[in-house]
């Protein structure tokens, strides 16, 4: 896994005129020169732009020096051998205004930030770079963005799997087909997962409920660690997973891709077809972009080492559609999208009482039959969302972004087995309506100030019609203010922003004996809010720090869960009563940028007051015999971590990355450890790389993950959890643009767990039953048209 | 391209007024959470002379939190006695009463009901099979020796669910899942 990462990019350094304090430059003669290339409007940072700097001539008979680079990912450049002298700096980027200076080095070194105006073409159409929630995001916090190269080497797995190696990131997993992402020990309700600008809605709460996302369809991920409440809201606690789509083209013809993934461990298959083009006539519209896309995978049972890991097939078949205008106004898209997925949960895992659960236990699993075939008990779940979204770029570099979402979540779980009468009928039945308006207002420049203020809504409904109670039907009014503006002083730049939010929300009595789920309506009302201070240490090392003060209100089934998880055969009560979380985060972040070494570091202390979590109680008696009991309960929990990303080129073919994390997850009340903490992580990997004309660009490459023994279990744990480590080995070879008659293709082949090891995972949902899955042989095709 | 498009815009359009609609305060719950509750288990009792002793346990939540009610009725069991016995599983929270022995008698092959009798010299042998002549156990013979010592004893009932695990008929304990276990008490005389 060698991914880029950018790890909390400074904003803008110093402003134009900036000189670097009064600190004479240690280089002599030679001058530096750096600086950063921004879109005026969004902030967001040019890749690829050009950079010239001119010398002028000594005497008007010789020729000017000029030096020459481009701007890297973050939009960054730096000149370290300039002369002292007063140059001229040309800076250009397609669609853009060039820009131009004169800067004087002869006093020093300098820093400064470009901003370009997007250039206005004949057909007065004005590029606006819609949705202004990524820009804000990336130079406060810690985050990490795989890019669509990053992406296309993980296709074909879960959204979970493709982002596991990420610092921070670890995984809650119901065998192959169910991964639900951890961040920074927090999962579920308190990580948002955003899809194409819109926060998903699908029963995020349960553990075993994976997002209903295409990984094909998406052009990058980006996961952000730590509490971004104020721009996205209460679920954003823990971090986000944010999951992208490029802009529809504006021009050009049809063009797409057909990818095809094949995985020997579970005899996967998935084929996903997308086109796009800017040429598509409308009536009374005009000229459109679109893209489509159509995504099917089809797994059957997953492979341990040694047997097959019974029911744990799946089959996704999934399809957007977006059209979308670039006009002299804005932008305006429309986005379709429908995910559906049929997948089975492990037989083993499904147990009547807690003597059932303790001979699953004990007993070795022995299934040497492989199939794709689904039984019981298993899930099936459809996810459609609308998506109406427009930027209006207006006067004076004012924009505003307005998104309008719709979002229909299906969830149909079925039981081992149920009475005769009702033995098609799904145990679980959950339909969930969601409808949200964002309205964000991006201002220009103002006194060195810039940011955005927005406003949100969400109106939610839930119906539960299956058999059995898992929560309530309820209805949820969410409304939110916020502001998130951001300032430059000499080398510190400084981000603030405050969130009001009220939620209220209504539950509804469920018709059946016994189940306590009364009628009521609960509001909360409470603020967020960020600081963070970057600074600018050296040449290539910044230092962040940020203060976060987040909460969430509990949800649903936190306060009405009533029943047995199967899976562990626990018997889970809910509270009503229970209050809202409130956490309150310090972190700090290190960026150390030289041409072959680049690292990343982050650490961080979150207390969070009122952590909800699942405290062992009395044994539960029913007539089916005893659970063991769990109760919703509030504590005082303490979060703290390490994360480390580096990458490191000593030869020009060759790149190590080496990616750790660290979470410490205590209870403040007794000093014991939190349930459900990530075991240490570190991924170590090393990659060769070179390109030949027929042969495209190609690579090679082996890594390792290594997982450190969990020694922090808490007290009162009725299972003997898996917390033993393992190092897993991973192999990989390809090449993208490999020329195969006259087509060029992308193919690769990687080798997960390559050693076939044994191993259970501390968070695999499964790991009181099976191993984890085994050695997993992936092929990928990408053939572009 | 212009076809296929204007096709899906028009399905958007009636999808987002269809979702709009239903998503305006209409969520309600269902009629009545019926799942596999079983709320009662009454064992039947008859001695050689044709007298009925029954007895029952019920769990007015079924499987909710709520422990099971104590049981009703006392078992009195002489020794030297052979008694025939039945059992009944049943959900008495919905009107009518459904008799979930009926469904377990019709999925016999997915079904089995285990005893376990306390003190030593009581046993208790499933009379009825299902239809590959493995065990049941909706009805049985309780002896008592005459050896058995006075005193308090219990039945235990377990009703085993085969979905994914096979049914073995030699087997002396569940495999499968367990849809009941309830303990009776009852009193050997002599």
């Amino acid at each position: 896994m060698l991914v880029a990462l950018l790890v909390a990019p400074l904003g803008g350094l110093v402003p134009g005129n900036g000189v670097l304090g009064a600190q004479s430059s240690p280089h002599g003669a030679e001058r530096h020169l750096h600086g950063i290339v921004e879109d005026s409007l969004s902030g967001r940072p040019l890749e690829g732009a050009e950079i010239v700097v001119e010398v002028a001539p000594p005497t008007a008979a010789t020729a000017a020096r000029v030096f020459r680079k481009r701007s890297d990912g973050n939009g960054r450049f730096d000149f370290l051998d300039l002369p002292a002298a007063i140059v001229t700096v040309r800076v250009r980027a397609i669609g853009y205004v060039p820009d131009a200076r004169r800067l004087d080095l002869t006093a020093g070194d300098r820093l400064i930030t470009v901003h370009l105006t997007t250039a206005t073409n004949t057909l007065q159409e004005i590029a606006v770079r819609a949705d202004t929630l990524a820009e804000r995001l990336g130079r406060v916090m810690a985050t990490s963005t795989l890019n669509a190269a990053a992406l296309s080497e993980t296709r074909g797995q879960t959204l979970g799997e493709t982002i596991k190696n990420l610092p921070g990131v670890a995984l809650i997993q119901f065998g192959p087909s169910i991964a639900k992402p951890v961040i920074r020990g927090l999962n579920s309700q308190r990580v948002l997962v955003m899809n194409a600008g819109m926060k998903q809605e699908d029963q995020q709460w349960g553990t075993e409920h994976a997002p209903n996302i295409d990984s094909f369809d998406a052009s990058s991920v980006t996961v952000v660690r730590g509490a971004a409440t104020v721009l996205y809201g209460a679920d954003a606690i823990g971090g986000v997973v944010r999951v992208d789509q490029a802009q529809v083209p504006d021009t050009g013809r049809m063009h797409g891709d057909v990818a095809i993934n094949m995985f020997s461990n579970s005899r996967q298959g998935a084929l996903s077809i997308g086109a796009e083009g800017g040429r598509l006539r409308l009536p009374f519209v005009g000229t459109t972009g679109y893209r489509v896309r159509l995504t099917s995978r089809v797994a059957g049972n997953g492979a341990a080492p040694d047997y097959y890991l019974s029911n744990t097939g799946f089959r996704e078949l999934n399809g957007s559609a977006t059209v979308g205008m670039k006009r002299s106004w804005g932008t305006a898209d429309v986005r379709l999208s429908r995910f559906g997925t049929e997948l089975g949960v492990l037989r083993q895992a499904h147990v009547g009482n807690a003597d059932d659960l303790q001979r699953a236990m004990t007993t070795a699993p022995t299934d040497s039959a492989f199939s794709y075939d689904i039984g019981r008990p298993n899930q099936r779940v459809e996810h459609t969302t609308l998506r109406v979204r427009t930027t209006l770029a207006l006067p004076n570099e004012h924009s505003v972004e307005v998104v309008y979402g719709l979002q229909y979540n299906h969830r149909r779980e079925y039981d081992n087995h149920g009475p005769l009468r009702f033995r098609n009928e799904p145990a679980f039945n959950l339909k969930l309506f969601s409808n949200s308006l964002d309205v964000r207002w991006t201002h220009p420049r103002w006194n060195g100030l810039r940011g955005t203020v927005g406003t949100s809504a969400l109106v939610q409904g839930n119906q539960t019609l299956g058999k059995a109670f898992l929560i309530p039907g309820y209805d949820l009014w969410q409304t939110a203010l916020y502001a998130q503006e951001e300032m430059v002083f000499g080398r510190f730049s400084v981000n603030g922003g405050l969130r009001g939010d009220v939620i209220s929300q209504t539950t509804l009595a469920y018709a059946d004996l016994g189940i306590r789920s009364a009628v009521g309506t609960r509001s909360w009302k409470n603020g967020s809010g960020s600081l963070g201070v970057a600074y600018v240490l050296a040449d290539g090392l910044d230092v962040s720090v940020r203060a976060a003060r987040a909460w969430r209100p509990p949800t649903v089934n936190e306060r009405y869960a009533q029943g047995v998880h199967h899976g562990t055969a626990q018997y889970e009560l809910g509270d009503a009563t229970l209050n809202a979380e409130r956490s309150m985060g310090l972190e700090t972040t290190l960026r150390f940028r030289r041409s072959s070494i680049h690292v990343d570091a982050a650490a961080y202390s979150n207390t969070i007051a009122g952590f909800i979590y699942l405290q062992p109680t009395q044994p539960v008696l029913t007539i089916r015999g005893a659970f063991p009991g769990y109760n919703y309960r509030q504590t005082d929990a303490r979060l703290q971590g390490l994360e480390l990303s580096s990458s490191w080129t000593p030869a020009r073919h060759l790149e190590i990355t080496t990616n750790g994390t660290l979470v410490r997850g205590t209870d403040r009340t007794n000093g014991g450890p939190l349930f459900d903490m990530p075991a240490d992580r570190m991924t170590v990997a090393a990659r060769i790389t070179g390109s030949r004309a027929h042969l495209g660009s190609w690579f090679f490459g082996a890594g390792s993950q290594m997982v450190r023994r969990q020694d922090g279990v808490p007290a009162g744990t009725v299972y003997t959890l898996p917390t033993a480590g393992y190092a897993l080995m991973q192999l990989e070879a390809g090449s993208t643009g490999m020329v195969i008659g006259s087509h060029h293709v992308d193919v690769s082949l990687s080798v997960n767990n390559a050693l076939n090891t044994r191993y259970r995972d501390y968070l695999s949902r499964y790991r009181l039953f099976v191993n984890d899955a085994g050695r997993d042989v992936v092929a990928r095709l990408t053939m572009p048209f | 391209m212009t076809v296929a498009f204007s096709r899906s815009a028009r399905a958007a359009g009636s999808l987002a007024l269809a979702l709009i609609a239903s998503a305006c305060g209409e969520s309600s719950t269902a009629a009545g959470g019926e799942s596999e509750i079983i709320s009662r288990v009454t064992l039947t009792i008859t001695s050689p002379s044709g007298a009925v002793q029954t007895v029952y346990i019920d769990d007015a939540d079924g499987n909710g939190p709520t422990a099971p009610s104590a049981q009703v009725g006392t078992l009195s069991l002489a020794r030297g006695v052979s008694y025939t016995g039945s059992v009944k599983f049943e959900n008495r929270l919905v009107n009518p009463i459904v008799d979930i022995t009926t469904e377990v008698r019709a999925e016999k092959d997915e079904h089995r009901v285990f005893y376990a009798a306390t003190p030593t010299g009581v046993t208790v042998t499933t009379t009825d099979v299902d239809t590959q002549n493995r065990p049941l156990g909706t009805t049985f013979t309780k002896a008592v020796a005459t050896t058995a010592a006075t005193g308090s004893g219990t039945v235990g009932v377990l009703l085993c669910h085969y979905d994914s695990v096979a049914k073995v008929g030699t087997a002396t304990s569940c495999a499968g899942e367990t849809d009941i276990n309830v303990t009776f008490a009852a009193t050997i005389t002599n």
